[in-house]
């Protein structure tokens, strides 16, 4: 089933310097229960296409349709709570005047999910399930590091219970152990729950390893989407090729695979 | 060969409601001059408080207890006064924090924000000076259009771009220690490849000394001389990177290595996330300091 359709989506930005085209005529569908990654080089327009699918941001052009709905600019609660999104930016995604915890229970309260008494569990086994001690609710953002203030975005995200959660960058900031758990932990939801992910990020083992399918942008525009497999057997985009060329690899017989397919042989 | 910098058990502990968190306890770690060095470990385990203590923030910090010697070029920064840090801070060392967006300032232009660092040793420089100074260093971190994004809000340029920006701000005075931290985390590889190489060659080129921390292992292969393994405030295992990288002394290390997820495509690996020899006594490969 599909659960999000993007039709031929624009946006631009006016700046003092002329019109910046972030996102032309993207369209692409997204099947409930996937996990769709999206790739590209910096500033090629992903954040942008999350923030209008979030309805962070309107469209210039294009449309959005959810389970079938067309989404309007202003969307209703229900609308929000499904769709729930991990930003890309840690610290200011968070208030740095609330505790982690209130920051975590916002959604909570705002949806009105379990009840009042239920509210300081949910939050905390939500904090567990990235990592993160359940009392570490009670500290300021400022007192985390990195890595723990990526995971409660996560955990912020996770206790809305979404259907559609967009990840941008969710574990940029997370040694890879830490990152192999919260992937698995993300992989498991997707069994058990049926969430579908739109997973946004610059590290390509990472796709390898979670993504069904891969969508590759490039300067505001789609260049190329297909399976996981497909894209990492033989990728067809030159600039794919030239992304998974740049790739920094760990061993031998990944440096191997690296320059085949770099090479497009 | 003295070491441009040199710390000494150096501990750190955090006074909170809850009664001290003790987050460092007793790190050793040293770079010397030119040297490439990074430091990999545990998210949470303290490598930014590191920094943060290099650079001499944290000291100011009413929460935080620290103690031991941070030497940076025959000097203790411990021993200095506020004002004295302050005056190393951006010129005789700069950092490029993990988080671009907060340590921009939102409500300056990229331009302004250049002219305020580049005055910093020199009062006179005037603002054609600066504009021309700051788009050859933007140019020399691949950002295209440097004109528009010199005239830019940090909010209207992408993730990657203010980290290159940040990183072009970091070298500008010519540090002589740079403290990396997590440098390319929002860049698309083929930009975090060429900014990394433009980053060593700067550095290289100058002579400067860097402290690279990075959850990239690959990344940090690539980059790094020499490699710290820290764990829960704890230095694990220390040795030239090649070393590291084929022969992990310590259990923590090993771990690490396994769990970098490879585009060979062998899924999630399944390893402990805690496990006791995690808390073995450290490595050290021979042959360094
Ligand atoms: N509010 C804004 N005003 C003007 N230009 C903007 C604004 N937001 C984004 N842009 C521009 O739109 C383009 C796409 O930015 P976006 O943040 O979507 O990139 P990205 O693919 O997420 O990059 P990264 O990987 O670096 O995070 C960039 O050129 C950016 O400068
Ligand atoms: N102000 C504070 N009060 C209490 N604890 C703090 C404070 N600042 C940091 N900490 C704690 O100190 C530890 C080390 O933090 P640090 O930011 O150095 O971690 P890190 O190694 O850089 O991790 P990451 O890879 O996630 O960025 C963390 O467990 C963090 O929660
Ligand atoms: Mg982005
Ligand atoms: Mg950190």
């Amino acid at each position: 089933m599909t659960l999000l359709r993007v039709s031929d989506l624009s946006r631009t930005f006016q700046t003092a310097n002329g019109p910046v085209h972030a996102v032309r005529n993207v369209s692409f569908d997204v099947q409930r229960g996937e996990c769709l990654a999206v790739v590209g080089e910096s500033g090629s327009g992903k954040t942008t296409l999350a923030n209008m699918i979030l309805g962070i941001l309107t469209s210039s052009s294009g449309d959005i349709a959810f389970k079938g709905t067309p989404l309007p600019a202003k969307r209703t609660p229900a609308q929000r709570r499904a769709i729930q999104f991990v930003q890309q930016n840690p610290l200011s995604s968070l208030n740095p005047k609330r505790s982690v915890g209130a920051s975590v229970r916002l959604g909570l309260d705002t949806y009105g999910i379990g009840d009042r008494a239920d509210r300081t569990r949910r939050v905390e086994a939500a904090l567990e399930s990235v990592g993160l001690p359940g009392d570490m609710r009670r500290r300021a953002p400022a007192a985390l590091s990195g890595g723990q203030r990526q995971r409660v975005g996560i955990a912020r995200a996770l206790v809305c219970e979404p259907e559609l959660l967009v990840l941008d960058e969710p574990t940029s900031a997370l040694d890879v152990l830490v990152q192999a758990r919260v992937l698995r932990l993300l992989n498991d939801l997707r069994r058990d729950r049926g969430l579908t992910y739109i997973f946004i990020t610059h590290d390509l083992a990472v796709v390898r390893n979670v993504a069904d399918r891969v969508a590759v942008f490039r300067a505001g525009e789609l260049v190329e989407i297909g399976s996981t497999e497909a894209i990492f057997s033989s990728p067809d985009h030159a600039y794919t090729r030239r992304l998974i060329g740049a790739m920094p690899v760990v061993d031998d017989t990944e440096l191997d695979l690296r320059n085949r397919l770099a090479e497009g042989t | 060969m003295t070491a441009l910098l040199d710390i000494r058990d150096l501990r750190l502990g955090f006074r909170t409601l809850a009664g001290q968190i003790d987050v460092l306890h007793g790190i050793d770690l040293a770079i010397r001059a030119g040297e490439q060095v990074a430091l990999v470990g545990e998210s949470g385990s303290g490598k930014s408080v590191t920094a943060r203590i290099i650079l001499g923030l944290l000291q100011e910090t009413r929460s935080a207890r620290v103690s031991g010697r941070v030497g940076f070029d025959g000097r203790d920064v411990m021993m200095m006064s506020p004002k004295e840090r302050a005056a190393l801070r951006g010129i005789e060392m700069s950092m490029i924090f993990q988080d671009p967006t907060s340590s921009l300032n939102p409500t300056f232009t990229i331009e302004r924000q250049f002219a305020e660092v580049m005055r910093r040793p020199d009062r006179k420089l005037t603002r054609a000076a600066c504009r021309e100074r700051a788009a050859r260093m933007l140019d020399e971190v691949s950002i295209p259009d440097t004109g528009r994004v010199l005239d830019a809000y940090p909010f209207q340029l992408s993730g990657g771009m203010n980290q290159r920006v940040m990183i072009a701000m970091a070298l500008a005075n010519n540090p002589k220690l740079l403290l990396a931290d997590e440098p390319g985390t929002a860049l698309d590889v083929s930009v975090q490849a060429q900014t990394l190489d433009l980053m060593r060659d700067l550095v290289t080129r100058h002579g400067t000394s860097v402290l690279f921390i990075s959850h990239n292992m690959g990344v940090v292969r690539e980059f790094a001389d020499r490699i710290y393994v820290i764990y829960r405030g704890r230095i694990v295992e220390e040795g030239p990177t090649p070393a590291v990288f084929a022969d992990p002394g310590h259990a923590y290390t090993r771990a690490l290595l396994k769990a970098v997820p490879r585009i060979t495509g062998r899924g999630l690996p399944d390893v402990p996330e805690v496990s006791d020899d995690f808390f073995d006594p450290m490595v050290r490969h021979g042959g360094t300091s």
